[in-house]
Parts: C-alpha cells; sequence; structure tokens
C-alpha cells in the first residue's frame, strides 16, 4: 500500500447485484451515496445504488466544492449550519482527504439591494448562531487585499464557510458504504420501472433486473427523464452552469468571494487554482434536457466580472472550463419524499445547484424518514406534493449562479 | 561559464548578443532568435522549477509549447511557456515553486512516500495531522504567484470571417496555405509560434501567417472558433472567428516515455530539441546527447542530432539532476541531455471539439476523415491534415496539407472574386 | 531521489500510482483522470494522454477499437480573463 492510509474498493460495474434489496438508490453522486452510508450506519437495510456512468460523473463531479451558512432563509442556515459541523470529522470519518478548508465567503453587496440583503440575512444568522460579520469595503479589503472595493457599500463574512474538493466526498461516501455491505454498481443505466404488488422492478441496462421495496430518485437534473416515464410530473427542470478553473498559483485567496450584483464566484482550491462561475444573463427558457456545453459567451462575462472585482487577474490564464447541470426546483426549494401518486418511489431532486453543500446532512436526515420514518422539519416544505397542492412559497433569496 | 562548458555549439553566422536576466541577478547572453527555454539549456540552466507534489526539480520537456513544465515566470507574468518566448534585451526570467528559505522537504516528502504517494488516503487521521497536512499541502502546490501588475494596455477583441481558416504553420499547414492562397481564397492562417520557427525552405511569406495565436476553443453553438494573440509587450488580441471552412494542421505533440527517472531536468523531446536548434542554428556534441526510443523514427531524429538511439528495454534508469548519464542494463552512457523518441501522438483536442471523431492507432488518438480529407460537415465543414492524423513525419505531412487543400478546393470552388481580406 | 516512472509530469503522478489506482477496480479513461489527477494540470493531458491509453491497451484494460481519451475541454492553448473579458460588448450588463 502506498504512503500511510488504506484505500478501499468504491463499488465498480463488476459488484453483484442481490436480487431484492429494500431499497435500490438509482443515481450515485453524493445524494445518492450519503444517504446510503447513513442508512449503512443507522440501519440493516439492504440497499443497492445504481450508477449509469462512472462516480462523479454527474453534477456532484462538476461543481465548484464551496459549503457555506450564510443563506437567507432559516431552514437553508440550520441545515448547513449541521452540514458544515458534520464536514469538520468527515475526512476521518470517511477515511479519505476532502480537503475541507473554512477560509469563509465572503458576499460584496454593491447596490443598495444588495446592503440590505445582506444586513437582513446577518442579522438571521446572528439570531442562529452562525458567525456572520458585517464588513465595509476597506475591511473585506483585509480579507482579500487584491479586490477593487471602490463600488462595494456592503460585505458579509462568515468565517466557518469554505470549500472542499468535490470528487473525494463522492468516492469516501461509496467506499465507506461499501464497507458496510452496500451495493454499488457503476456503469449500469435504470431502463424502466415496473410496479409490482409489493414493491418496484428495475429493468437494467445490462439486462438484469433488481427488485426493491423501496426507490430513490437521486439523479438530480436527469430525475425529470425518469418521473416523466412513470408518469410522475414536478416541475423541477435542469439547467447548464458554465465553471471554469484558471492555472494554479501559490495561495493568496482565503475565501470564496461572491460578487451579488454580477453573480460571480471565484474561489482558490488547495492545488492553487482559481475556481469561478457566474450567473448568466437572458438565458431564455427553461431547458428540458441535460446540455453539458462550454461557451466562449460564458468565459466573456466572467472574465468581465473577475478583471473588474480583481484587476491583477487580467493577465492569469483559464486551464478548462466545463458545465454541470443545475435541477432546478421552481420555488428553490428541493424536492424530497414519497412520488404524488407512486409512494414506493421517493425522490431527492431539486436542490437549485446547491445540493452538493447540503448533502452531508440531508443523506443523513433522509436516511432517518427511510429507516425509521422521522420526519425532518425540512421535510414539509420539501414535499414533492405541495406543487399539486398550491403550497409552494419562495424563501431563499441567496441562490448563486 | 567558459564557452566550453556550454551545451551549444553555433557553427554559422554569429547572431546578435541578447542579455536575460534569471532568477534575479544572473545575466545570460543569448543569441537573437534563441527561445528562452534554449538560452537557459545552452547554460546548462535545467531546473525551472519544482514539481507539485513530490517536489522534483523539473524543467523544459517537449520544448514545442505542449508539456506545461517549462513554465517561468517572464517579465512579472506567472505561467509564460519558455518554450514558445524569443529572447528579447533585457527580459525577466525567474523560476516558479522553489523554495525562497527554510528546509528544503523534499528530502522528507521522498523518505515519508518512497513507494509513491496516494494523496486520497495520506495523513487522514487524527484530524489535527490532517489539518496541518493540508496547511502544508496548499503551501507547496500552485506554480506561479500573481501579476505583478495590471496590463498596461487593455486586451482588444477582433472578429474574422475568412473563407478559410487555417491552423498550424508546420509542413501541412504551410503547404495548405500555398493551395489555398493561390487560389485567391481569402485564408486567415494562424499559429501559436512566433514567425521564427516557420524554417526557411522556400514556402509562404512569413507575414502571411498571424504569429503568437494560439486556438483555444471551438464552439459549435455559438458557431465560433475563439482564438488569442499574445504578442510580447504588446496588448493581447482575441479573435472571434466565424469561417466558412476549417482546415486544421495542429500536428503532433511529443509523449513522455514512462522510466525511472524520467522526469529528471535534462529530459528532453527529440523533436522539439531539434527544431529549437535548427531555428538557433546550433547544433550539440555527441557526446552531449543521447535518444531513447525505438525504429526508424528514433535512429532518424538521433541521426539529425548527431547521436545514436538507445532501445527504451535497454536503459535501467536515467541518472543525474540535471543529467549527467543513462544508466544501461549493460552499461552506462555519460551525457547532458536524454532525448525521447516516442511515436508523436496527434494533436485532436481542437479537431474533437469541433465534432470529429477519433481512434486509437500505433500509440495516439488520430483524426478521423473521409478520403478527401473532411472531418466535420457542420456547422462548418472542418478539414485535416498532417500529423493529426496519424504521424507522417514532415515530407509526408507536407503531401498531405497539398493534397487535402486541392480537395477542399474541389468541393468548394472560390464562388468570385477574393471578398477583403481578413489577413493580418 | 527515488526513482520514480512519470505518467504525468504535471500532476506528479508515477506509474506505480497509476496501477494502484487500477487495482482499486477503476479501468476507465475519465475515472482514472479524476482519482489520479492525471491531466490535469497545466498540459490538459498533452503529454500525458497517449501514455495512459498505451498502458491501459498493454495491459488489456480497455478496447483499443473503441477506447475514447477525455474530453478535450477549452481552452487547449492559454486565453487571459482579460482578453476574454474584451470579447463582451461595451454596453454595461443590467
Amino acid at each position: 500500500m502506498m504512503g500511510k492510509g488504506r484505500a478501499q474498493a468504491m463499488g465498480s460495474r463488476r459488484a453483484e447485484l442481490p436480487s431484492r434489496v429494500d431499497i435500490a438508490i438509482i443515481g450515485g453522486g453524493i445524494m445518492g451515496l450519503s444517504t446510503a452510508y447513513h442508512l449503512s450506519r443507522i440501519s440493516s437495510l439492504k440497499v443497492a445504488v445504481l450508477e449509469r456512468s462512472y462516480l462523479v460523473s454527474g453534477a456532484s463531479g462538476r461543481n465548484g466544492g464551496g459549503l457555506r451558512m450564510q443563506w437567507g432563509d432559516e431552514g437553508n442556515v440550520a441545515l448547513m449550519m449541521e452540514s458544515i459541523e458534520m464536514c469538520r470529522g468527515l475526512a476521518q470519518e470517511l477515511g479519505i482527504n476532502l480537503w475541507f478548508r473554512q477560509g469563509g465567503y465572503l458576499f460584496l453587496a454593491r447596490t443598495e439591494a444588495g446592503e440590505s440583503r445582506l444586513t437582513r440575512n446577518a442579522e438571521l444568522h446572528h439570531r442562529l448562531g452562525a458567525p456572520t460579520r458585517l464588513l465595509s469595503g476597506a475591511e473585506a479589503l483585509e480579507i482579500v487585499p487584491q479586490l477593487d472595493v471602490s463600488d462595494v457599500r456592503l460585505a458579509a463574512f462568515n468565517p466557518e464557510d469554505g470549500v472542499v474538493f468535490p470528487w473525494p466526498f463522492v468516492w469516501g461516501y461509496a467506499g465507506q458504504a461499501v464497507s458496510r455491505g452496500v451495493t454499488v454498481r457503476t456503469h449500469t443505466a435504470v431502463d424502466r420501472i415496473e410496479g409490482l404488488a409489493d414493491g418496484l422492478r428495475l429493468h437494467l441496462s445490462t439486462g438484469e433486473r433488481l427488485d426493491a421495496d423501496r426507490v430513490l430518485n437521486a439523479t438530480g437534473a436527469w430525475s425529470i427523464e425518469l418521473n416523466r416515464s412513470l408518469g410522475i410530473e414536478l416541475p423541477n427542470h435542469p439547467h447548464r452552469h458554465e465553471i471554469m478553473s484558471s492555472e494554479p498559483l501559490k495561495p493568496f485567496l482565503d475565501p470564496l468571494v461572491v460578487d451579488l450584483a454580477t453573480g460571480l464566484y471565484f474561489s482558490q482550491s488547495t492545488r492553487g487554482e482559481i475556481v469561478a462561475g457566474i450567473t448568466m444573463p437572458d438565458e431564455g427558457p427553461p431547458a428540458t434536457e441535460v446540455d453539458l456545453a462550454s461557451s466562449r459567451r460564458f468565459l466573456a462575462h466572467l472574465g468581465r466580472a473577475l478583471t473588474t472585482i480583481m484587476p491583477l487577474t487580467a493577465q492569469l490564464r483559464v486551464l478548462r472550463q466545463w458545465s454541470g447541470p443545475y435541477d432546478v426546483s421552481p420555488d428553490g426549494d428541493a424536492i424530497v419524499g414519497p412520488s404524488p401518486g407512486l409512494p414506493r418511489l421517493y425522490q431527492v431532486c431539486g436542490f437549485t445547484g446547491h445540493g452538493f453543500m447540503m448533502a452531508p446532512a440531508v443523506g443523513k436526515l433522509l436516511a432517518r424518514l427511510l429507516a425509521k420514518g422521522e420526519r425532518h422539519p425540512m421535510l414539509e416544505r420539501w414535499d414533492p406534493a405541495r406543487f399539486s397542492r398550491g403550497g409552494s412559497t419562495r424563501r431563499e433569496d441567496m441562490i448563486i449562479g | 561559464m567558459d564557452a566550453d562548458e556550454r551545451l551549444l555549439l553555433r557553427p554559422g553566422p554569429e547572431r546578435p548578443a541578447v542579455s536575460v536576466r534569471w532568477d534575479r541577478d544572473r545575466l545570460v547572453t543569448a543569441r537573437r532568435g534563441d527561445t528562452v527555454s534554449l538560452a537557459l539549456l545552452d547554460q546548462g540552466i535545467l531546473e525551472t522549477s519544482r514539481s507539485a507534489k513530490y517536489r522534483r526539480p523539473r524543467g523544459p520537456y517537449c520544448l514545442q509549447g505542449d508539456c506545461g513544465t517549462c513554465l517561468v515566470r517572464i517579465d512579472g507574468l506567472p505561467n509564460r511557456r519558455a518554450c514558445l518566448t524569443a529572447v528579447r534585451e533585457g527580459i525577466r526570467v525567474e523560476p516558479q515553486n522553489r523554495l525562497i528559505s527554510g528546509p528544503d522537504p523534499t528530502v522528507l516528502i521522498d523518505t515519508m512516500m518512497r513507494s509513491g504517494m496516494d494523496h486520497h488516503h495520506f495523513m487522514v487521521r487524527p484530524r489535527v495531522v490532517n489539518q496541518i497536512m493540508q496547511g502544508v499541502a496548499r503551501n507547496l502546490t500552485g506554480f506561479g504567484t500573481l501579476p505583478d501588475r495590471e496590463p498596461e494596455h487593455p486586451a482588444r477583441h477582433e472578429i474574422h470571417r475568412p473563407d478559410v481558416l487555417v491552423v498550424g504553420a508546420g509542413p501541412a499547414g504551410r503547404a495548405a496555405w500555398s493551395v489555398l492562397s493561390a487560389a485567391g481564397l481569402d485564408v486567415l492562417w494562424l499559429d501559436r509560434r512566433d514567425r521564427g520557427g516557420l524554417g526557411t525552405e522556400a514556402g509562404p511569406p512569413p507575414e502571411a501567417l498571424l504569429p503568437h495565436t494560439g486556438v483555444f476553443g471551438v464552439y459549435p453553438q455559438e458557431q465560433l472558433w475563439a482564438a488569442m494573440s499574445d504578442v510580447p509587450e504588446q496588448a493581447e488580441v482575441l479573435r472571434s472567428i466565424f469561417p466558412r471552412q476549417v482546415l486544421l494542421a495542429t500536428g503532433a505533440r511529443d509523449p513522455i516515455i514512462p522510466l525511472p527517472n524520467n522526469d529528471r531536468p535534462g529530459v528532453v523531446a527529440a523533436r522539439g530539441l531539434l527544431r529549437q536548434l535548427e531555428r538557433s542554428g546550433a547544433r550539440l556534441r555527441a557526446d552531449d546527447v543521447v535518444v531513447i526510443g525505438e525504429g526508424e523514427h528514433a535512429a532518424s531524429l538521433a541521426e539529425d542530432l548527431g547521436t545514436e538511439a538507445v532501445a527504451p528495454e535497454r536503459v535501467d534508469r536515467i541518472e543525474g539532476n540535471p543529467v549527467e548519464a543513462l544508466r544501461l542494463r549493460d552499461g552506462r552512457r555519460s551525457c547532458r541531455l536524454v532525448a525521447l523518441a516516442a511515436p508523436p501522438a496527434p494533436a485532436y483536442e481542437l479537431a474533437r471539439q469541433a465534432g470529429a471523431s477519433v481512434a486509437w492507432e500505433s500509440g495516439g488518438f488520430a483524426v478521423q476523415r473521409d478520403d478527401d480529407g473532411r472531418c466535420v460537415r457542420e456547422p462548418w465543414p472542418v478539414w485535416v491534415a498532417g500529423d493529426m492524423t496519424g504521424y507522417l513525419g514532415e515530407r509526408r505531412a507536407a503531401m498531405d496539407g497539398e493534397r487535402v487543400a486541392r480537395a477542399l478546393l474541389r468541393n468548394h470552388p472560390p464562388a468570385s472574386p477574393s471578398s477583403p481580406s481578413s489577413r493580418p | 531521489m527515488p526513482r520514480r516512472s512519470f505518467v504525468c509530469r504535471c500532476e506528479d503522478v508515477t506509474l506505480l500510482e497509476l496501477d494502484h489506482a487500477i487495482e482499486l477496480g477503476l479501468s476507465e479513461v475519465e475515472e482514472l483522470k479524476r482519482y489520479t489527477g492525471l491531466g490535469t494540470g497545466p498540459c490538459q493531458g498533452k503529454e500525458c494522454m497517449s501514455v495512459l491509453v498505451s498502458h491501459l491497451v498493454r495491459r488489456g484494460l480497455v478496447d483499443p477499437t473503441t477506447v475514447q481519451p477525455f474530453t478535450a475541454r477549452p481552452p487547449t492553448e492559454p486565453v487571459t480573463l482579460g482578453a476574454l473579458a474584451a470579447g463582451l460588448p461595451a454596453e454595461p450588463e443590467s
């Protein structure tokens, strides 16, 4: 074995599937694997995870790896405080380096509207015990000296927010789940789902069949396709979000910086790359299919915003660009729980680009629901039936990207 | 350094001297036309950075803009390719990711991780150790530091709508340009290199080429080919190119050969080395260089370099830092440079972004094309020629470039007298 | 300095490390890239891609008639943020 520590099998295309399981999880991204891991810790349920490609091939392998408590809604702040608390010891728990670094999130407001959002949110954070501080532009400069703060009206900084390297999260959950008896099968798609008297039957791309008492749809932006094939109509839709990283530089940037006026966010990874994305203007009608193309238009918008807020980056070079699918829910809240009309099929989707950071906490609360029927307070508002009931409310104003 | 310690022999007419400032306080005398890489190599300066994980010394390898380990700080800007930058009077060149002060952790890293480092499972527990490790790791990675200053002139944007975009000024690209421009087409011809790499044989006039211009992306949804011109000491130019057709001649890259210590400064690609020597009118002493590689490809490069080729199977390891010798299974061969001659691998990336398919063929992914040389039809026809379709070598690549350009003309004859030129 | 045989010099990936990842059950080009870091450095796989695939072909882990390289993401040549910014129309974003 190389170095110290121990690597373990993370599932493979050759993993043997049982003929029946208690819970089949479709999608080997962070949501499905975090849930599988927590199920293996708190129950003896038989669990299998099906990933149609390789691990980290979807949105879990394509995001910027930010984790923050600085949300605008009480429920999300509390959830993320729990998620970040879990992340502190998660590398040791999962036995893999996650490169979780709490350099904080620094939000910059350059408009009056942004200023009032930050002020209101800081009061909320304070009440909930999150250590967010409001700063002047000059004080923000002490945290990131290279910023141009000339039109920054207000900044908010939470030192406990941070960044991770997303891939090992997925491998870590998978490795631990496998070592606790979960089957993780890669390169295997679910072609069709058939209702049985006592469960659901999954017809797989390999020609195999897998029967399950309950099935969890953890396929994120790809969930729409699967749901539609079952006649389940939910209002989430895929949205292409582009991102880039720069050539690696020696460390100079501690926090993840968000410019509220442009929707620009950027941080520096452990490897030294600046990882950055931005809200694109005029995106047109909602997409119906996942599109992972890259655009020059994105690079232009990002280049403009980043060189404006940090002019020294003008002669830095882009190393690569890629895109990942946001799974956008119309009210910004996730869609989690039994499906309307098909209660054996659970949904865990609609996280609107922020599922990765929530997954540690969501996997745990979802495992408790599935194994013990425990209902976390967030499950009420995440109920997939809320849209048909007319109970959908937009609560969150801090969705970035 | 005494003249006889220098690596290069310069038999031709003397070129004007240019002084280069290396690592803040060392003045190096180069000759006009040299690249920064060749100027440093001449002086035996082979280590230009330390590597990300093991902190091993690294220097230029491919010498033609592909590999990423000749990156240095040039005139206050990080991560610039020394192998593509021509020397100019007073140019400031600095190494990157070297230690400023304090003990060198290289020995410690090597002792702890003799068999290798699994960075995913290294020092995970306990948490306090993990935190310290992460802090150290963060400081050891990364190459350059932020630029010294903002650009003096903001970048410009230019839009081009040529009949044909030709990418690459190697043998295939040169031949294709000659055919297309003779037919009266409006051709935009680009290469990431400067004109000094064009070669001296008869061919297109150097001013026909837009040099220092790398095509960085193909965006079919935007119907756009995007390039940046980075001429030294001038404002950068972003180029949005909406071509009617494209002819790619992006050549082939020189892969490393996985041998013990194949990362030592002084291990270079034979083809890249040869091109650099040709451009500077220089050569090496036969004793100083040895080629590793198989077959006719390695033998001919060895002959051009005036030395012998050794098959990879005969090599036990490379010795010295920088290179001092090749330890062979049946002996030892002293040298100062080791030139690798693996089969070149087609540069397929742009073609693949445009929608071409590639297939694994004798050591690389070759771009697939129809009999005429076309690999993509929509939203623009894309033609491919030369080594990117499978390594051909210079003579056959030139013939292929001419053949494909003629096929392009047959399929899309110029409609009318030439439209306004978008040439520089 | 210990002897090491490198497949990817940008990210310091040795033959031994590549084989270690293969032992864990990984065999696809895209997943080996992500697990070892190979091809994710400044050269973006220009130097190491064919070395990786040659190794996989030699070990019989991929079918040479169907194997594909990992996605060739832009930029394939350096481009600066400042030059990219110049590509936007002059009027400010609303």
